[in-house]
């Protein structure tokens, strides 16, 4: 177990190095530099020169990366083009709202779909199953941000249960704010999640040491609890991972619409404005989010079923 | 029953995004109010008819997502089966290792970041999300081709002097092409949602176009005043999404009771 786990850790170092030489390639070698982004109308070319020079976006990419590198290793993200501010700032003041949204419909989602799911699959073809299975088809069809639209008529225009937008607020747990952005989050990644589960345990359900064990007179809860769950549980555990990136994705376009100042405005804003540090950075600190669950669901199904071949 | 409801919802979006940019200038009612009631779908923030931006936005939505979806395929399939068949381990982890990297990144994340140069543009969103879609395309076709190139039949027409070009695309592509005709629904489904999100949130289209995802976002402050300009195109996305996941799932279900027999 030990040799998997040095070897899927050592895999993530790599992953998070090749991560970042993507990330600064990618917005580095971009036409318009930084200095062409802050310039203002009156400048002459020679100034715009010099600012470049100022800025150090004349020298080698390979020198700027290094430099880069060597600085995001002691934490110092660098400092935003249009605002002047440290990045570090920025990702420390908009982080709190995407935590906590993705925070809530993760801890909501992941008992839910267990259940739903395994609810599902042990009445296989039921009246409950062909419910579920209907209902999470049909939501996972939806994009989010046609739910996100709809909810905000109705139950924010329409019924005015919940405000519409997050503008102008300071308070930012109460369960009124919460509840649409949450909801929109939770109903695509819920049918998705559920659907997963519930083909994991039918499959389960269906081999042979489950047939057997029924054979044998075990009772039932003791076959669902220690022979079905654990093993339906690695791909439902690798399916949560993979939500993250679902959920990530759901959450851009959530705050987007509820106008929510979390990470995903701030990436947007700096992309709107080619702030080439700020996008580095928010990059690097979701690239490295979603590369850590990646990790902790490899390591959790490493737990739950030892076996080797989960690597490849 | 089933079959009939998935053709129908598949057919709407598709032929309107085909077929639609010919015919939808027939429909199209010059100079109305924002808002309006001209036209049988009424008209848009902007005073054009709902229903002929309706007929020329499919074309974008679907066609982006589905180019993207097919280049993935062309790529990441010959990666994979190059990998699959290929004789040294060092090789094959030389072709699938480098894209572990891409495997774990947000995908509209990929997505915001590439268009952050030079402006937003269609062709940008679309590279992104083929390669977005590589990896997993490239391992799904190498594992669904290992068993068939290590097995006896290659090895035969490797000893006839076969072409390399005739082992993989005529023996092992074809036993890869239940995997791939299982995973192609889903596949799409993402594609479509990828393109429309970006752009939903400006990052490909310019906010003017009549693109079904676009128009959403755009009319989307009218949604009380003139639901239609939001909803049509909504409902057009999510008939063809809605389709594609029941085709999907009867594929599946198929892929299935043949291993099973």
């Amino acid at each position: 177990m030990t040799k998997y786990v040095l070897r899927r850790l050592a895999l993530a170092v790599g992953q998070l190095v090749a991560l970042s030489i993507v990330v600064f390639s990618l917005t580095a070698m971009l036409p318009g530099d930084a200095a062409e982004v802050r310039q203002s109308e009156h400048m002459t070319p020679e100034q715009v020169a010099a600012l470049r020079n100022q800025l150090g976006l004349d020298r080698p990419l390979w020198t700027r990366f290094l430099e880069w590198a060597g600085a995001v290793l002691h934490g110092d993200l660098g400092q935003s083009l249009s605002s002047g501010l440290p990045v570090n700032q920025i990702i420390g003041e908009s982080i709190g709202c995407t935590a906590v949204l993705a925070g809530v419909t993760v801890l909501l989602v992941a008992p839910l779909s267990t259940v739903l799911g395994i609810a599902s699959a042990v009445g296989e073809n039921g009246r409950l199953d062909r419910v579920i299975t209907a209902v999470t088809l049909g939501l996972a069809a939806i994009p989010d941000f046609v739910l996100a639209l709809v909810f905000v008529a109705v139950f924010a225009l329409q019924l005015g249960w919940s405000p519409a937008t997050w503008v102008g607020v300071t308070d930012l747990c109460t369960p009124e704010l919460l509840a649409l952005p949450v909801a929109v989050l939770l109903c695509r990644s819920l049918s998705l999640l559920t659907r997963q589960v519930r083909a994991g345990t039918v499959t389960v359900l269906h081999a042979g040491y489950v047939v057997q064990a029924r054979r044998l007179g075990l009772p039932r809860r003791t076959v669902l609890l220690r022979h079905v769950l654990p093993n339906a549980a690695v791909p439902a555990v690798q399916d949560l991972a993979r939500l993250g990136d679902n959920l990530l994705g759901g959450v851009l376009l959530v705050e987007a619409i509820f106008a929510i100042p979390g990470v995903a405005t701030a990436l947007i804003t700096a992309v709107q404005q080619r702030d080439v540090p700020t996008v580095q950075g928010l990059t690097m600190v979701l690239a490295a989010f979603a590369l850590l669950i990646h990790l902790l669901a490899d390591l959790i199904c490493d737990r739950l079923v030892p076996r080797t071949e989960l690597l490849r | 029953m089933r079959r009939v409801i998935t053709v129908l919802l598949l057919a709407v979006p598709v032929a309107a995004a085909v077929l639609g940019p010919l015919i939808a200038d027939l429909f199209a009612t010059q100079g109305g109010l924002p808002y309006g009631v001209d036209g049988p779908l009424g008209t848009d923030n902007l005073g054009r008819d709902v229903l002929a931006q309706l007929l020329k936005g499919g074309a974008t939505s679907l066609g982006v997502a589905a180019g993207a979806v097919l280049l993935s395929y062309l790529v990441g399939g010959l990666i994979g089966l190059t990998a699959a068949s290929a004789r040294s381990r060092t090789v094959d982890d030389a072709l699938i290792r480098p894209l572990d990297v891409l495997l774990p990144l947000p995908s509209l994340l990929v997505v915001s970041v590439v268009a952050i140069g030079g402006g937003a543009s269609l062709v940008k969103v679309g590279l992104a999300v083929a390669v977005i879609n590589l990896p997993t395309v490239a391992r799904l076709v190498r594992a669904a081709a290992l068993s068939a190139a290590s097995g006896p039949v290659v090895e035969a027409l490797r000893m006839q002097g076969e072409s390399w070009w005739r082992i993989q695309l005529g023996f092992i592509g074809r036993s890869v092409l239940a995997s791939v005709t299982a995973d192609i629904g889903t596949r799409l489904t993402l594609a479509i949602f990828l393109v429309a999100s970006a752009n939903f949130l400006g990052l490909g289209l310019s906010p003017t176009s009549a693109d079904w995802a676009v128009s959403i976002a755009r009319n989307r402050d009218g949604l009380l005043l003139q639901p239609w300009a939001a909803l049509a195109p909504a409902a057009m996305l999510v008939a063809c999404t809605l389709g594609l996941n029941l085709l999907a799932d009867g594929l599946l279900a198929r892929a299935r009771r043949l291993e099973v027999r």
